[in-house]
């Protein structure tokens, strides 16, 4: 049964600093997008249909750089792969019996870094009937600001200083450091966060498209299996 | 660029999204919380996240990419060092970090 509460809950939470987060970089993309030669309603439908940011620059880029169409799903696939093993992380946290498959794949459009890191933080806080409908509220909430947010960048981009742009699209970056390092808890987690990065950086000349996937999942597979025995103190 | 093109290239963009998030939704379908493999897809999510990142610092794309390397890092340090300063503070770490890198951006 939905729980309306919850679904409050979870939008109380997105808004502050995860949509402002998210929004200023949305916004930036709008402004990127208008630069670019794309129309309000391409940059609108880009936002509401694929709601992944390092996907959607890469897509806008890889057409600028007379890409084809092939091109694009690979480059798109590759740079949002990562959505892939965060989905399998949280869909058997918000989960429950009395879920549809249906409601499960359409709410799984809504997960993101952003909405992953911020379920991550609260969901020991909440009653596992509860949980998937405090999900939505978060994840929708953020999706539907994103949307607005790159609309505003596109039709506010003549207003707004590029200084200003190169500063807002910093901001989600940043956020999303400092969330990772709010997980510097466990031992496992460290190891992953630290390797993750070195061999990202590390692979980038050698695999420039699959640098990322390689390196986190080579990572996270070091950071189990090392610290595998470790007791976690909740 | 046609505007056919673009919204086949949305479309096409989406599909790829979305494919793996549909994946992952079947892919966990047997996993549960207190499994061996959650625990490994957690670490190997925080891993891929974190390379994203210093993808993303290091080799942007995008508006990013228009920025020195040394203010992006120079600014990444500014926030990790707010953080941990200031209580953990994530307003505060994430705004001045990014009020300095429009300044550093402006005046260099």
């Amino acid at each position: 049964m939905f729980s309306s509460q919850s679904f409050k809950d979870g939008v109380k939470h997105a808004i502050g600093v995860p949509a402002l987060g998210l929004g200023s970089s949305m916004f930036a993309f709008g402004a990127f997008l208008h630069s670019a030669g794309f129309d309000i309603f391409q940059s609108f439908l880009s936002t509401f249909f694929t709601f992944a940011l390092p996907g959607q620059f890469v897509m806008a880029e890889t057409i600028l750089a007379g890409g084809t169409l092939l091109n694009v799903f690979l480059a798109v696939l590759l740079t949002n792969g990562r959505l892939y093993p965060m989905t399998v992380n949280i869909t058997p946290i918000i989960r429950n019996n009395n879920i549809p498959k249906w409601k499960q794949y359409l709410s799984a459009h809504f997960i993101a870094v952003t909405s992953w890191f911020n379920m991550f933080a609260v969901h020991r806080e909440i009653n596992q009937e509860d949980k998937f409908d405090y999900f939505v509220g978060l994840g929708g909430f953020l999706w539907a600001n994103s949307v607005l947010c790159t609309v505003a960048g596109y039709l506010f981009s003549n207003i707004v200083s590029h200084e200003i742009l190169v500063g807002m699209v910093f901001i989600n970056p940043m956020y999303f450091l400092i969330m990772t390092v709010s997980n510097l808890k466990e031992k496992k987690l460290i190891c992953s966060i630290l390797a993750g990065a070195i061999l990202s950086i590390l692979l980038n000349d050698l695999f420039p498209g699959w640098s990322v996937l390689i390196a986190g999942v080579t990572a996270g597979t070091a950071g189990y299996f090392l610290f595998k025995e470790e007791v976690i103190n909740e | 660029m046609s505007n056919q093109f673009i919204y086949l290239s949305i479309l096409v963009a989406s599909v790829g999204t979305y494919f793996c998030r549909a994946f992952g939704v079947f892919s966990a379908r047997n996993i549960s919380t207190d499994s061996p493999i959650f625990n490994w897809i957690k670490c190997v999510s925080i891993g891929v996240i974190s390379a994203v990142i210093a993808r993303i610092i290091l080799f942007p794309v995008g508006i990013l990419s228009e920025a020195t390397s040394m203010s992006r890092i120079i600014c990444t340090l500014i926030a990790l060092v707010i953080y941990f300063s200031f209580k953990k503070n994530v307003i505060l770490a994430v705004s001045v970090s990014a009020i300095s890198f429009a300044l550093i951006n402006h005046f260099i």
